[in-house]
């Protein structure tokens, strides 16, 4: 088993009262699994998203990742964590305007301590795998929003994470650069990538293995 | 990594390039103008460092004004060096310089006219660690008729020629001898207060004929020497001060001597017959207080803008933080960042210091030079700088890496978040600065305009003084019948209104204006604590220079060399304490019972300008040859320009005196450069003034620039809702204009503060006015909203379905 969420509780407090984001959230992911969250606005798909993430906290419930305790982990060990085995694609891409497309594929690298003779073997091998070496000195802005996505994804993957977390992926693009990606997704979770997106579309979802229905931060 | 981190750093600049111009060139102006002030502190600071200078002060004379000794005279008797050593073992060795203004050389054909030069004790060497190039420095001052010149005079002089052994003659008041080149010293620097040209032998004064027998004798009556003393290291000298004043050496309760630090005499004193004008503490002080105002100014722009643009990269944290980055990290790559630009500006403002210092010189009456030698000198200071850059530094990155990830990512990181108190702090405080400043640069201007405006009781345009060394074989008085020959010449041409002799001029030096007292009034009072000051004219003086008679006249016309008639002012009445009718015409006597006839009393007027306060004056009647002052007619003058009257003069003066020197002095723009070193200040003041609040204005261009962008949103939504335009800048403006009306209440105080001390230093002040606290807060006020409403405009014209669509 890859993680489990129990009895996950997150609220916020809101004149007084408690506003639940997520309420009684119990989640079994396996590895290799690939698996959409689905929701109206507003049901606590990014929130959930975030949690599994440990980009946020919450209030109760337990997080068991890698049979390992999220809950009881300090700021440092979480960012450890996640920074070992997440890599996490956007809705909006959010690369980095004032670096190259080889430099947002290397930025997690660096953060990882990892030898630039490495690094450069590692980013030589994304730019390749997805087929993008020849924008590698382009900045975002001078790519499309499919290319971008691609990049996203190229970087949420370059540092081989168990786990991609992705919000909305295709949020931004048209249809045709959407099954690019969903296809993309499809082939690194036959290749072994456990993958959890949030999606509104019943056809991106149907890629998935398994959907998660999200209401008022419940699970139905 | 940190290369890295340069190269994003270098990226991001370059991509924002408002920005980075903003932000670097506020810096660059900051460090530009702290680095020029700090080399002309630094120089100032620096005066009379030599070879031993931590053990060498100067004796000087305080004089008893009422109840309090207060320092009354820099020269000392020629015993106090001698006699003081004798007394105190602590007291090494002393050097008396008797100083000459200026001293005519002759050598061969050659007549040489040269400012600023001593008779110095042998000892000279031993306590002046200045090198001696040629000569031995022992030796050198030893015996009597020698000289030691310095390399620049005796290349003068001599040429190529080696000048060791050589003789020359020198003339001084008509007083000629013949001396022997016995060394030649290196050019003194320009920070030393005293700055001889050549020395002569202390012994020559026995051999000249300057002195009488009296004179010549040790005394404690005739202060006419500078007298400089070595102590032993490590003495205590309140110690020695203490035992100096009991010792009372030169017998008197109504003076005693006193000692200060030669390293001290440049910025701290300012006493009477100083041998050159001092710079002031106060200066200095406040130019220092204006650097460091401007840096800390640049560095709060800095800091200011850094945390509003860390909004727009909050995203970009969020990013890395995703990505795996650690607080550290994020920092670190801030800090290299600010270090980037901050280096950037550092190096742009050493190469515009570097540029700017010759206007800069200009501007301050200096001759500084910007090298690696004078930024060593201020290497604390820059050290300051670099620190400053670090800190500044520190708070943004702590900022930027503090952001949640994922708030950051959805755009929810807001002003709020980064402390809007701060920033308003700093803009407080940018502006209260700045309008201390305009304070303090009104205040500068209008206490000049006030010294300049006030009436000085005598009339000084158009009057020019000619004066010149005459070499003639003839006897004194057939050369002094040549000399007034020559007046009455003069007085002919059509262009001179009037001619007048006398020793000295309102504006000229103190150095031929003797200090005196004891005085016997005629009223049978004997005054011996009471100083006047005195100098010798003739009875044409001073109607020439337009002085204006309370009781009696002018003396007697006489063609007697010395007829014992003299005059006094009104100031000399209220410290002596008798009436004008009791003095007119009677006799008083002082100088060894001399008895003198007062011939009239004349209206105060200022021989010093506004600086300092009015002197009782006594000018006594001689006949011989000194300034020979020439009013010039304005109208006669117009058809044939001042050049031309001049060389007519010269033209006149060689041919009546063939060997001879020639110079003339324009009384009016002479007695102006009094307040040379005020206007310069004032001039430094403004102009640092305008570069402050021309960096103020570039952090407020810069921030309100953000806050438009921030508030986009609001201003469509507003608009959407029937704001106007108006209401849009209102809501735009309104923040600044509060900001700055506290600065304002604020800075008053302060303002008030600073600048009551500064008019301390004058005898003659103008009002703290109330208008220029308004004045100073308009401006401000005015600079603000100027650079302001641009940009509001701008976004309040802004369509509000643009602003809007983002969503």
């Amino acid at each position: 088993m890859l993680l489990e969420l129990k009895n996950i509780f997150k609220w916020v407090q809101s004149g007084g009262q408690r506003v639940f984001l997520l309420k009684d959230i119990n989640l079994q992911v396996q590895e290799g699994e690939f698996i959409s969250i689905m929701g109206p606005s507003g049901s606590g798909k990014s929130t959930l998203l975030h949690v599994l993430g440990m980009l946020d906290g919450f209030n109760e419930g337990e997080y068991h990742f890698l049979e390992g305790d999220v809950h009881g982990l300090k700021e440092k060990q979480r960012v450890k964590l996640y920074k070992e085995y997440i890599g996490f694609v956007f809705q909006s891409y959010h690369l980095l305007d004032e670096l190259t497309v080889y430099e947002n594929l290397e930025m997690p690298l660096i953060y990882k301590n990892i030898k630039g003779a490495e690094r450069k073997a590692m980013v030589a091998d994304s730019l390749d795998k997805f087929n993008i070496v020849g924008k590698k000195d382009l900045f975002p802005s001078q790519l499309s929003g499919g290319q971008q996505q691609l990049v996203g994804v190229a970087r949420a993957l370059i540092a081989n994470p168990k786990l991609i977390l992705a919000d909305e992926p295709t949020g931004n693009l048209n249809s045709q650069q959407s099954t690019e990606i969903m296809e993309l997704f499809q082939q690194l979770n036959q290749e072994g990538v456990t993958i959890i997106q949030v999606t509104h579309s019943e056809k991106n979802a149907a890629y998935g293995s398994r959907t998660i229905n999200l209401l008022d931060g419940r699970m139905i | 990594m940190i290369k890295l981190y340069f190269k994003i750093a270098l990226r991001y600049l370059f991509k924002n390039k408002m920005y980075s111009f903003i932000n670097i060139g506020g810096l660059a102006i900051g460090i530009a103008s702290f680095v020029l002030i700090m080399i002309y502190v630094a120089h100032e600071k620096s005066y009379d460092r030599f070879l031993g200078s931590e053990n060498v002060y100067r004796l000087y004379m305080d004089y008893l004004e009422g109840d309090t000794y207060e320092p009354g005279d820099v020269m000392t008797y020629n015993a106090s060096g001698p006699e003081l050593k004798s007394m105190f073992p602590e007291i090494e060795d002393f050097v008396r310089f008797y100083y000459f203004e200026r001293m005519t050389f002759v050598y061969d054909d050659l007549i040489l006219e040269q400012p600023i030069g001593s008779m110095a004790d042998a000892s000279y060497f031993s306590i002046f660690g200045y090198p001696l190039l040629k000569g031995a420095p022992e030796k050198a001052l030893e015996r009597p008729n020698t000289i030691v010149l310095s390399s620049t005079l005796a290349q003068k002089i001599f040429g190529i020629q080696d000048p060791i052994g050589k003789t020359l003659k020198a003339h001084w008041d008509s007083y000629e001898t013949v001396l022997t080149v016995t060394g030649v010293m290196a050019d003194l620097p320009h920070n030393a207060h005293y700055r001889n040209n050549y020395l002569i032998s202390f012994a020559t004064e026995k051999t000249w004929g300057i002195f009488n027998e009296q004179q010549l004798r040790m005394n404690f009556n005739m202060n006419n020497y500078y007298t400089y003393i070595r102590v032993a290291p490590n003495t205590d000298i309140d110690q020695l001060r203490q035992k100096i004043i009991a010792s009372d050496v030169e017998d008197s309760v109504d003076e005693r001597h006193n000692l200060e630090h030669i390293e001290k005499i440049h910025l701290y004193s300012d006493k009477p017959y100083e041998v050159s004008v001092n710079g002031s503490a106060t200066r200095v002080n406040f130019l220092t207080a204006i650097a460091f105002i401007i840096l800390v100014l640049s560095w709060l722009n800095y800091i200011n803008l850094s945390t509003t643009k860390s909004l727009e990269r909050a995203k970009e944290i969020g990013i890395r933080k995703v990505s795996g980055a650690q607080r550290p990290q994020l920092i670190l790559q801030s800090l290299v960042e600010s270090t980037l630009i901050n280096l950037i500006a550092l190096g742009i403002g050493l190469v515009l210091a570097y540029l700017i210092l010759p206007l800069f010189n200009n501007l301050i009456g200096q001759d500084l030079l910007l090298t690696a030698n004078s930024l060593n000198d201020i290497f604390p200071y820059l050290a300051f700088v670099l620190f400053g850059i670090v800190l500044a530094g520190v708070y943004p990155a702590l900022l930027l890496s503090s952001y949640n990830p994922t708030k950051a990512l959805k755009g929810k990181i807001q002003t709020q978040t980064s402390g809007p108190n701060l920033r308003k702090g700093l803009i407080v405080t940018q502006f209260i600065a700045t309008i201390v400043l305009l304070i303090g640069t009104l205040m500068v201007t209008k206490q000049i305009k006030y010294l300049q405006s006030r009436p000085l009781g005598t009339n000084l345009n158009q009057v020019v003084a000619l004066k010149g060394e005459i070499i003639s074989t003839q006897s004194d008085s057939l050369v002094t019948q040549s000399f007034y020959t020559y007046k009455e010449e003069i007085e002919r041409l059509s262009f001179v209104e009037n001619t007048a002799v006398s020793q000295t001029y309102p504006g000229d030096s103190f150095d031929n204006l003797s200090s005196t007292k004891g005085i016997t009034l005629p009223n049978g009072i004997k005054n011996t604590t009471d100083i006047f000051y005195t100098y010798q004219a003739q009875s044409d003086y001073f109607d020439l220079m337009g002085l204006e008679w309370v009781a009696g006249g002018t003396f007697t016309p006489t063609t007697q060399d010395n007829s014992k008639q003299v005059v006094v002012n009104e100031t000399f009445l209220k410290e002596m304490g008798i009436s004008a009718e009791a003095i007119v015409h009677k006799n008083l006597s002082f100088w060894g019972n001399q008895e003198w006839v007062v011939t009239g009393v004349f209206k105060d007027y200022h021989h010093f300008g506004h600086k300092g306060k009015l002197l009782p004056m006594l000018i006594r009647q001689r006949r011989g040859i000194s300034n020979l002052l020439v009013k010039l007619d304005q109208k006669a003058l117009s058809a044939q320009g001042v050049s031309g009257a001049l060389s007519q003069l010269e033209a006149q003066w060689k041919e009546q005196f063939p060997k001879s020197t020639f110079k003339y002095t324009f009384l009016d723009q002479n007695f102006q450069a009094q307040y040379q070193a005020e206007r310069n200040f004032s001039t430094a003041f403004q102009v640092f003034t305008f570069l402050a609040i021309f960096i103020a204005a570039l952090g407020l261009f810069g921030l309100t620039s953000y806050t438009v962008v921030l508030r986009k949103k609001e201003i469509g939504v507003r608009k959407v809702n029937g704001a106007s335009l108006l209401d849009i800048l209102h809501l735009l403006n309104i923040d600044f204009v509060k900001w700055i009306g506290l600065s304002f209440v604020l800075a008053i105080p302060i303002g008030w503060f600073a600048m009551d001390r500064w008019l301390q230093g004058f005898a003659y002040k103008t009002e703290l006015s109330w208008w220029v606290f308004a004045l100073a807060g308009i401006a401000a006020l005015l600079v603000a909203l100027i650079t302001v409403s641009g940009q509001s405009l701008q976004a309040a014209l802004a369509n509000p379905v643009d602003s809007l669509r983002d969503e």
